[in-house]
């Protein structure tokens, strides 16, 4: 199956800055680790992968699926907040898939998280530690439900046709309540209140 | 001679540490043994079961296991994480051996632990706590001179569980626990004199060295 994929601007260099408490200022530098996790994430997915940048016109490539990558949420606790002694991060994910008309064949939320142990007397090294790890979770996340999930590996068998996708949308419509809880990772919340 | 004096006592406090008891017990479910060429590797049981063992203590127990007298070839814990991706991240980690013989039947999964010679998985859980402490100490600093008087104790506990699974038949061949206790002391007399117990360091050496004996054994259950 061929799929593309838009990375957009933000992940070539996403910088994610918060004061925590109104005191300290906290600093997660990703660089271009976004850009390069779903490139390498999807090329081993996948046959093959053509990578779109943001002002790319889908239409001039052919592909059987166009996937769409954003950071929908971005949230961290540091020790002083939780009162541990780890740095927890919470990526949220949201993945539009397009078949090769440009048509929405689904909208997949990915909710990632991890957490690294606070080392030396710094912390921004574990804190950084974290985002890699929420990242590394998202990737588990994503080979093992994305089929499952958004049925991408039906559209290798062509576009979807109007009414299938009207059908789907009714679908998606009438179950977004009974989805939306089911992906969050909720083991560092689970933490925070013992 | 007073600078000397102080120096020599705080040598010699060094040399010293608090007191500690252990216990260490191991309890066998079949019998063990590594063959040449055969790996093990040192993970921690993932946060998600509740895990809160220090990033530290499971470094300190992979290092101990891989030296010294009856040292066995270690896989580096974050390798084989990688090589094995995704079913060794926290939140896919098989949480039991049930878990690990469906792991087991993967595509690519056996043919990866082949790779590596991956015979045993020790699972560490447990951590080091501050069960209690007392005392006061007070320190001061002046133009002529400073110091502290005063005395402070603590007391550490350190419990680990080493949890052995034998990937050859994918079963449980037993659990390995270290039981540390230790009380740490600082009196201080113009210059604190450390007395240190340190039981996250001695659970790591004495739960390694007895897992090295629990492995390589050919006693049966």
């Amino acid at each position: 199956m061929d799929v593309a994929v838009r990375i957009p601007a933000e992940f070539h260099n996403f910088v994610h800055e918060e004061n925590v408490l109104g005191r300290e200022t906290w600093t997660i530098d990703l660089g271009a680790s976004n850009a390069s996790f779903f490139t390498q994430l999807f090329g081993y997915m996948f046959d093959n992968v053509i990578v779109l940048g943001p002002d790319d016109n889908a239409l001039d490539y052919t592909f059987d699926a166009l996937v769409e990558p954003t950071i929908e949420g971005f949230e961290f606790s540091v020790p002083n907040q939780s009162k541990t002694d780890a740095f927890a991060v919470w990526i949220r994910y949201r993945m539009q898939i397009f078949d090769s008309l440009g048509n929405n064949a689904s909208t997949w939320t990915v909710s990632a998280y991890d957490k690294s142990q606070k080392e030396g007397m710094g912390g921004s090294k574990s804190l950084q530690r974290a985002a890699v790890l929420a990242m590394r979770d998202a990737a588990a996340l994503i080979l093992l439900q994305m089929d499952k999930s958004t049925k991408i590996g039906e559209l290798a068998n062509g576009p979807l046709d109007l009414s299938a996708i009207e059908a789907l949308a009714d679908a998606e419509a009438d179950e977004d309540d009974s989805l939306s809880f089911g992906i969050f990772a909720i083991g560092g919340i689970d933490e925070d209140t013992q | 001679m007073k600078i000397l004096s102080n120096f020599t006592m705080i040598l010699l406090a060094s040399a010293l540490s608090g007191c500690i008891t252990a216990s260490i017990e191991n309890d066998r479910a079949e019998s063990t043994g590594l063959l040449e060429g055969e790996t093990v590797v040192v993970m921690a049981k993932s946060y998600h079961q509740g895990n809160e063992t220090e990033a530290y203590y499971i470094r300190c127990v992979e290092k101990a296991l891989g030296r010294g007298a009856g040292a066995l070839n270690v896989i580096p814990t974050q390798q084989f994480i990688d090589n094995l991706f995704p079913w060794f991240e926290p939140r896919t980690a098989p949480a039991d051996t049930k878990g690990l013989v469906q792991l087991m039947e993967r595509p690519g999964v056996p043919a990866a632990v082949r790779a590596m010679g991956v015979r045993y998985i020790v699972w560490l859980d447990g951590e080091t706590e501050r069960v209690t402490q007392g005392g006061s100490l007070s320190c001061a600093a002046g133009p002529g001179g400073g110091g502290c008087f005063g005395f402070a104790w603590w007391q550490d506990d350190s419990d680990y569980e080493a949890s052995v699974w034998d990937l050859s038949d994918s079963a449980s061949a037993g659990t390995v626990t270290a039981d540390y206790s230790g009380t740490s002391f600082l009196p201080a007399l113009v210059v604190p004199i450390p007395l240190i117990a340190r039981t996250k360091s001695k659970a790591c050496t004495g739960l390694a060295k007895q897992l090295k004996l629990f492995i390589v054994s050919e006693e049966t259950a």
